[in-house]
């Protein structure tokens, strides 16, 4: 192994802790903003650390902390005290490992040395995805055993029935997916949706299956344990479900892995359907033929964007009193942007006055590539918590009669016909 | 007897696919997002500590005064009709005889227990002196101990009428 | 490296297995039987047969065994209806002193066997050689057995269901 080789694993395995567990607290945040926005109220804004108070992300902060020095109170009741600890682990890592097959870029080539741009650097693709979300639910069912309460097993009831109902969904909408793509690694398949679709349309998942997307993003939100399908948690039926008797960083780990299994599934939502690490028109052959005219639209809309950026946080930026720190943040942000502006343009201006070389070209590929999935996976997470703050809870039999009744008859219908389609045009 | 029947909702395809439905509704809450992110926010939210609420009434029942004669001293004349009016019964008066002419009897004593009071406004209803009001305005009454939520009839009568 | 992990997983196996006969909670006797098959799906991706590892995951321990526990925790047996079984350990010992015998006649028969040392095809154990044997070769076999699951699936359901009175 060259230090090369070392340092890409290495980038890979930071790249896919940023996206989960990097991602959790800001989507905490995000969750809670969205929420405030979408009912006309502020959400939190006031945690600041001399005065930088990023719209509210350090409120995450706080209350990660607050979170980790709670007091881990435990019902003497409890005594099956090795599952009970046990549980929030197997959620948390069993979220967190579904995360290491997305190939967050195409396979990147240094120096004629090929990487393969995910966590993980192995093919078994969506099966990896299946079988974790399979035993992630038994984090939730032995919570819930091991709390020996009725609320927290009512919970983990309804979690396991929900999910063992909806993986059967979801595993035949993949199946129409993997008649299509003809793979079940997951670089093929976006490699796939690079191409274009009759010359004109970007041949995304969503595109050439629809069918299976809707069905996947459901089964998705519920495999999650999202609204409109997070029954596990009903707290106006069963307290908190099947974290009731939880608390502290025990709680945490549940509470994280929620966010982790939200963004896991947006990620493999993205991948399969969206296109996963492209910009439509611009697939990776094309991304680097183009590669300087890219980077010069780049220096261009930067400052542009940067610009907007700026106004709109000096309008809105503001807290009441006038003499409060918290006012002085414009400015740091102002600094800031600059400072960033002048970094790329300088870095990218320099990489175009000396000349791209083919392993500049690839380096710069994979960023853009993966700054491009960082980007679909945000606005896949913000319709995550969209839907949350828009629809109701499910009814219990509502829920079932949608999953059997509904996705999996459409389901395997859909793998008929693509099937049928598939053999007759002879794909 | 006539039966009115009600026309249920649920059954054409369009209502049975959910999903024009969630859309519709993802729309509206999509258009509350944006119209918050904008230049012209719908937010009424304000920054409490540092911004007071601004929509305080003339009619809200706030924390109770004592009003005063035109010669500044207690209009009261220790009738006990707020203390039995009262349902909480958080009102102590003791009272004692007048001596300054003026009328014949006033409060010694005149406590109110804010920590057991629920601020209905029965006891400005029944007083008939007009010596009890709740037109301060104060809408957070702030004490470190038990103690200090019980007001006597000095800090009864310091209270101001919330100008308008 | 391979030997340690084989022996790990195996031990780990053989574990989940006692445990699960020997554990008096059925909730416990279903979790080992989880380790016992997650082991056995260790055992799978160490001999390469990467597409068994995830199909013995997904299918055993994703919904196998969530049924399972689904089901022991839908009875929620308490402590005190438990049978009691006294003699359960002198049972397990006899047991397994009577299948010693058996046990020798397998390591004999497994020391017959040739040895296979030529190392496998690339591909090998991947999903795309799999299904194409599955549907070419062994065709008949696989549809017959997805025939059967299928009348299993029906009987349950008709012995399952409600008399109409």
């Amino acid at each position: 192994m060259s230090t090369l080789s070392v340092f890409v694993v290495i980038l890979n395995v930071i790249l896919a802790l940023l996206f989960s567990l990097g991602l959790a607290p800001i989507l905490v945040w995000v969750e809670r903003r969205v929420a405030g926005l979408i009912q006309d109220r502020l959400g939190p804004n006031r945690c600041h650390i001399k005065g930088i108070r990023l719209g509210g992300l350090v409120q995450s902060l706080a209350d990660m902390l607050k979170l980790v020095f709670k007091e881990d109170f435990q019902a003497k009741a409890i005594q099956e005290n090795f599952c009970f600890s046990l549980a929030p682990v197997i959620v948390f890592v069993s979220a967190f490992l579904s995360f290491m097959v997305i190939p967050f870029a195409d396979d990147l080539i240094i120096n004629g040395e090929r990487f393969i741009m995910q966590g993980l650097p192995t093919d078994l693709g969506i099966l990896w995805f299946l079988a974790l979300a399979g035993l992630s639910v038994y984090g939730i069912m032995l919570g819930g055993w091991a709390s020996r309460s009725k609320y927290s097993l009512l919970g983990a009831m309804r979690a396991g029935a929900q999910v063992i109902s909806y993986e059967a969904a979801m595993g035949l909408s993949v199946v129409s997916l993997l008649i299509t793509y003809g793979s079940i690694h997951l670089g093929d398949i976006v490699a796939y949706q690079g191409e274009l679709l009759f010359g004109f349309i970007p041949a995304w998942g969503i595109i050439v299956q629809p069918i299976a997307a809707i069905i996947f993003i459901v089964t998705a939100f519920a495999e999650a344990n999202r609204t409109p399908f997070d029954l596990a948690e009903g707290e106006s039926e069963i307290v908190g479900g099947y974290h009731t008797e939880y608390s502290a960083m025990r709680f945490g780990l549940f509470f994280v892995g929620e966010y982790v299994a939200m963004s896991a599934s947006s990620a493999l939502i993205v991948t399969l359907f969206l296109g996963g690490y492209h910009l439509p028109y611009l697939n990776t052959q094309t991304l680097q033929t183009t590669m300087p005219y890219v980077l010069g639209f780049i220096i261009l809309t930067l400052p542009l964007g940067s610009f907007y950026a700026m106004r709109w946080i000096k309008k809105h930026n503001r807290w009441y009193l006038k003499s409060d720190v918290r006012n002085t943040e414009s400015a740091v942000l102002q600094k800031g942007l600059i400072g960033l502006n002048i970094l790329v343009i300088a870095g990218l201006g320099a990489l175009l006055y000396l000349g791209l070389t083919p392993t500049s070209t690839n380096v710069a590929t994979a960023v853009i590539q993966v700054l491009t999935f960082a980007a679909k996976l945000f606005l896949m997470n913000f319709v995550f918590v969209w839907v949350r703050w828009t629809l109701p809870r499910f009814r219990y039999d509502q829920l079932q009669t949608l999953g059997w009744k509904v996705l999996m008859p459409l389901a395997i219908a859909n793998i008929v016909i693509s099937a049928i389609i598939i053999v007759v045009k002879g794909l | 007897m006539g039966i009115k029947v009600v026309k249920r909702h649920g059954n054409t395809l369009k209502e049975k696919l959910y999903l024009p439905a969630i859309f519709g509704g993802m729309k509206t809450t999509l258009s509350h997002f944006i119209t918050n992110l904008s230049d012209k926010p719908h937010i009424s939210t304000i920054l409490y500590p540092e911004e007071q609420p601004h929509d305080i009434s003339e009619r809200y029942r706030g924390v109770h005064r004592l009003t005063k004669r035109d010669d500044e001293s207690v209009r009261c004349v220790a009738c006990f009709m707020c203390a039995t009016a009262c349902p909480a019964e958080c009102i102590f008066i003791e009272a004692e005889e007048r001596t300054d002419g003026v009328d014949e009897k006033m409060p010694k004593r005149f406590d109110i227990d804010l920590l057991e009071c629920v601020f209905c406004g029965a006891c400005v209803e029944a007083c008939p002196c007009d010596a009890i009001r709740m037109d301060s305005g104060i809408f957070s009454f702030i004490g470190k101990k038990r103690e200090d939520f019980v007001l006597t009839k000095e800090q009864l009568l310091a209270n101001k009428e919330k100008k308008q | 490296m391979m030997d340690i992990l084989f022996l790990l997983l195996g031990s780990f196996a053989i574990l989940g297995a006692i445990g699960m006969v020997g554990f008096h909670q059925p909730v416990h006797s279903a979790l080992s039987l989880i380790l016992t098959i997650l082991a056995l799906a260790g055992l799978f991706a160490l001999l390469s047969a990467s597409f068994l590892f995830m199909v013995q995951i997904i299918i055993y321990a994703g919904a196998i065994l969530t049924l399972f526990i689904f089901i022991i925790m839908f009875l929620n047996v308490k402590e005190a209806n438990l049978p009691k079984e006294p003699t359960k350990n002198i049972t397990l010992f006899l047991g397994s002193l009577a299948l010693l015998p058996f046990n020798f006649l397998i390591l004999r028969a497994f020391y017959q066997m040739p040895l296979h040392v030529n190392s496998v095809e690339s591909d090998f154990g991947k999903i795309k050689p799999l299904g194409m044997e599955l549907f070419t070769q062994w065709l008949l076999p696989f549809e017959l057995i997805s025939i059967l699951l299928l009348v299993a699936l029906i009987g349950a359901v008709v012995l399952g269901r409600k008399d109409e009175a």
